[in-house]
């Protein structure tokens, strides 16, 4: 689909999970690039070679943000491993980012 | 112990979800909303922006208007002064010397001349009185403390309120623009209580607080009401905070019933004083017809 942009970690790693996150964003907006830019470097600190981004743009494809429940931008799913998380906003707080996607302990 | 969920689990984790939403909207880290047909950005940060730069555009502008007013004011106070007065003080030396060259047997004449002469000297008095309220001379000649504790003697002779003057930098010299900017705030604060306090004691202090000029206005009267404070419609009290503003400063104003009502400018020292502003409590100047 033309609205959605896969990235992947350049190096795999077979001794953690994979996680795959989608990541509804508005265009250019500024907190949409804020969001894109800090799970990028989230992704790359913490999980190197283990993760999937999938980006969608609500402006072109707002059908696909509908069908997921996604009712503001930018808002980030951790599709795998499951459990789903649902994360909103611009991911700014680094620590609650990494708790929600269970990547530390809740009180980090 | 039971493993079955409570029947409200549901309803909780629909009320963290809501706490999260409001969050990002509080927080304003939406850019857009997504409805089931369209979506809306949502373009806070640039709308707030937007604003403040019409506020600032604003500000500016009613900063310069003052300044154009008070330049005006002081044409107009000048030209009062000038033209008028030295036109009504020959007009009434001509009388009394006319008055002079008049015989006994001239009497209604001389009674004339007496009218004419007394009626002069009020327009005299008039004319001085307009000149000094469009443009204290006081102020450009004696400085800022010493034309509020002028205007508070002359606050106390027109209204019979007891009105009082403190200040801690009796000594400081004040920039020139700033000085006009409080003498004006204290001249429409006073007015304020003439007009609407029913006020029976003034005070008006002027104090330097580490790097701050703290000026208050309070008296012990009817109070205001909040929507007066930030009505459009109160002119005055609009002037008094823009004055306040342009000169980087905080403006208060607020009161009850039981005490009165109390006006608070804070502005940062280094705007109002020229040099290094001194304070002492031997500086201390209080209006002398304060009992």
């Amino acid at each position: 689909m033309k609205a959605r942009k896969r990235q992947r970690g350049k190096s795999a790693n077979p001794g953690g999970d994979s996680y795959v996150f989608r990541l509804f964003v508005a265009g250019n907006e500024s907190n949409s690039s804020q969001a894109r830019g800090n799970l990028a470097r989230i992704c790359e600190k913490h999980i190197k070679g283990r993760y999937k981004i999938d980006a969608v743009d609500v402006l072109k494809d707002a059908a696909a943000a509908h069908k997921n429940n996604v009712l503001v931008t930018p808002t980030l799913i951790l599709v795998r491993p499951l459990p789903r998380v649902m994360l909103l906003g611009n991911l700014n707080d680094t620590r609650r980012v990494l708790a929600a996607l269970r990547l530390i302990g809740d009180k980090g | 112990m039971s493993n079955q969920k409570p029947p409200y689990s549901e309803l909780e984790s629909y009320m963290k979800e809501a706490e999260k939403l409001i969050h990002v909207l509080r927080t304003q880290q939406v850019d857009a909303i997504v409805g089931e047909s369209h979506v809306m950005l949502v373009r806070l940060k640039q709308a707030e922006e937007n604003l403040k730069n019409s506020r600032n555009q604003l500000r500016a502008l009613a900063t310069y208007l003052l300044s154009v007013r008070e330049n005006e004011r002081t044409v107009i106070a000048r030209e009062l002064h000038d033209e008028f007065g030295q036109a009504l003080t020959s007009l009434q030396l001509g009388l009394s010397w006319m008055s002079r060259k008049l015989t006994p047997g001239q009497r209604p004449l001389q009674e004339k001349i007496k009218s004419l002469s007394a009626t002069t000297t009020s327009l005299i008095r008039s004319v001085k009185n307009i000149a000094s309220e469009l443009r204290p001379g006081v102020l450009d000649e004696l400085g800022l403390v010493k034309t509020l504790k002028s205007e508070a003697r002359g606050f106390q002779g027109r209204t019979g309120m007891q009105c009082r003057f403190k200040t801690n930098i009796a000594k400081a010299k004040f920039d020139r623009s700033a000085a006009v900017a409080i003498f004006r705030i204290v001249q429409a604060a006073l007015t304020n209580i003439a007009r609407h306090a029913n006020a029976s004691r003034a005070l008006i202090t002027m104090m330097k607080r580490k790097s701050t000029l703290i000026l208050t206005v309070m008296d012990n009267g009817k109070g205001v009401t909040k929507r007066l404070v930030y009505s459009h419609d109160s002119l005055g009290i609009t002037g008094m905070r823009e004055r306040t503003l342009a000169l980087g400063g905080t403006f208060t104003l607020g009161g009850s019933k039981s005490k009165g009502t109390m006006l608070t400018v804070r502005i940062p020292l280094s705007r109002v004083i020229v040099g290094k502003p001194s304070s002492s409590p031997s500086a201390t100047l209080s209006s002398p017809d304060s009992r």
